[in-house]
């Protein structure tokens, strides 16, 4: 009943499209196939050359005679490795965390309650997703150094929290949700807590699974804030780290092993909840 | 009638976090990045009002009409590039059935992972003895320095985005692809269109608004490369890709002129604002 909203307009676009479909010609498979190879075909070439014994790669990447994990732990003993990538966890877990309860709060007020300046608000919020983060990254910074942020975790991890995109998502989602429901727990003389924590919170479970995934995979792969607040490696992202580690006088294996470890936990995403992550993007537009 | 008169508290209270986070974070800074250009903050934290000296600066500054240039010239490779890369493989993960989701997710891989990452990986494949040489050396084209090729840079920088990025855009436009009912290409078929004419005549029409979004989200992104730039070339060869996020951190992070850094953020604002408002024209509210 709650995924009514969207449930219909899926289902007629696909039996709309079902009938009689053209089966592809070989040469489109063949096409297909190709540009899927090429995509493809980086990751490829890093896992052989991360699993190939220390030494030049062979150029073009050639099986190895032998494999070896040689290169994988000696990475993640390097001073700093282990820390980076502990860093970059609490960065996006906590961010997870945080952002997933403000933003089905704010989403469930901004769909469901009526309040002075709401309908303001939403337009502010609009707006501001057309500024750009790069544009305001000085006068972001700049608050934060004063306030003796540098270099800390909640330097790192508040400002990143202001997500308009997960607020309208919320929002969105919950509009969908019947009046109903709320209504009838407030005349069983629900409080508000309760109602957030009993109806908001179980009824949004699918789409704070997909956002969940998203705000993860974004605050991963961010670089240029925490480039420029973590300084030192007790705050380091793994995205800084690896930019460290090509400075230095490094063999390729060794970089290629850190990529790889460092896009393990994306990938792992990626394997278990890639028709979730499809699905959604076609739907909502979530980038 | 009790819970009325709450509402409004209670609908306050719990948009209060979001609120508070977005004035400190979001509102307050965009108001903060036009005041700062306005002045010549600088590491020290000392700063007086200086009017429109930076914008007088920023006109006159051979580096900022050098980075507008390469950023535009970047946008008009990677977004074609891009766009038609994802046209062509969403047409063709609708046409084609067997297999259809695996290739599916072997072209969205590279979008979960970081720019950083991409970088990493394609500055080993473009390197002087690396793998891009490897194969071209064997059909006797190379060796070619790529990364060291005023002309070669930003088209080798673009390639890289694009293999990163394109899985997005083309999920937009699968789902477009897929919304258009079969019965249409079943009539035109029935009146012998041939392939060609039923794509231009169907397909491209019925796929505009997501070929418009696609074409705004791209031309926004293309804007605001910094990541692949700061791992591959640093801004070089000889400020070749040396783009507007790269002139902001550089005049921000290593010069420590933070407001002239902040008159360049406005000017990336303005550019993105225009993008977005044009966005909005054409697509209407809601659409985000």
């Amino acid at each position: 009943m709650t995924l009514t909203a969207t449930r219909p307009a899926a289902t007629t676009a696909r039996t709309m499209t079902r009938p009689r479909r053209p089966r592809g010609k070989w040469w489109l498979f063949a096409l297909l196939a190709l540009m899927s190879l090429l995509t493809v075909a980086p990751f490829v070439a890093m896992i052989i050359v991360a699993l190939s014994p220390r030494g030049k790669p062979t150029v073009p990447v050639q099986w190895p005679e032998s494999l070896t994990l040689d290169n994988i732990t000696q990475v993640l003993s390097a001073s700093g490795f282990a820390q980076w990538t502990l860093n970059s966890l609490i960065y996006s877990a906590v961010s997870v965390v945080i952002i997933l309860i403000t933003a089905s709060m704010a989403g469930y007020a901004f769909a469901k309650k009526r309040f002075p300046g709401r309908d303001a608000m939403l337009w502010t919020f609009l707006a501001t997703m057309m500024v750009p983060f790069q544009a305001t990254l000085i006068p972001v910074f700049v608050l934060i150094s004063n306030l003796n942020g540098v270099d800390t975790f909640w330097g790192l991890i508040v400002p990143t929290l202001a997500n308009s995109q997960a607020v309208f998502l919320m929002r969105q989602f919950i509009l969908g949700l019947p009046d109903e429901l709320f209504d009838a727990a407030k005349v069983d003389g629900a409080s508000e807590l309760r109602v957030y924590w009993t109806i908001v919170v179980p009824l949004t479970k699918p789409i704070m699974a997909t956002l969940g995934v998203f705000v993860f995979l974004w605050h991963w792969n961010d670089f240029l804030w925490p480039l420029v607040l973590s300084q030192s490696d007790a705050t380091r992202t793994l995205t800084v780290g690896l930019t460290i580690l090509r400075t230095e006088e490094l063999q390729w294996s060794m970089v290629m092993s850190s990529a790889a470890i460092s896009a393990v936990p994306c990938l792992l995403v990626f394997f278990l909840l890639q028709r979730y992550l499809v699905n959604s993007i076609a739907m909502t537009g979530l980038k | 009638m009790r819970h009325r008169l709450r509402d409004p508290v209670t609908g306050l209270l719990f948009v209060l976090p979001v609120l508070v986070l977005f004035l400190i974070f979001r509102i307050f800074p965009t108001l903060g990045a036009a005041g700062m250009s306005l002045t010549n903050w600088n590491i020290g934290g000392e700063w007086d009002v200086v009017g429109a000296d930076n914008y007088v600066r920023l006109w006159n500054d051979p580096n900022f009409w050098a980075s507008l240039r390469v950023t535009l010239v970047y946008a008009a490779i990677f977004v074609p590039l891009t766009v038609l890369v994802s046209l062509g493989t969403a047409l063709l993960l609708n046409a084609v059935i067997f297999m259809r989701g695996l290739f599916r997710s072997m072209l969205f891989l590279p979008y979960v992972t970081s720019f950083v990452f991409a970088g990493i990986i394609w500055r080993w494949i473009y390197e002087f003895d690396g793998l891009l040489n490897g194969l071209l050396t064997k059909i006797d084209l190379g060796p070619i320095q790529v990364l060291e090729s005023s002309s070669l840079v930003l088209p080798a920088l673009a390639v890289v985005s694009c293999w990163k990025g394109f899985g997005y855009s083309m999920l937009i436009l699968l789902a477009g692809l897929k919304a258009i009912p079969g019965s249409y290409m079943e009539a035109a078929r029935v009146d012998g269109a041939s392939a060609w004419q039923r794509f231009r005549s169907i397909t491209l029409p019925l796929l505009k608004p997501a070929l418009f979004f696609v074409l705004v989200i791209e031309t926004i992104s293309s804007f605001q490369v910094f990541d692949t730039i700061y791992v591959m070339t640093g801004g070089g060869p000889a400020k070749a890709s040396y783009t507007l996020i790269y002139g902001i951190y550089e005049r921000g992070f290593r010069f420590f002129e933070f407001g002239y850094a902040a008159t360049w953020g406005m000017v990336l604002f303005a550019i993105v604002l225009a993008i977005s408002l044009i966005q909005r024209r054409f697509l209407g509210r809601g659409n985000t």
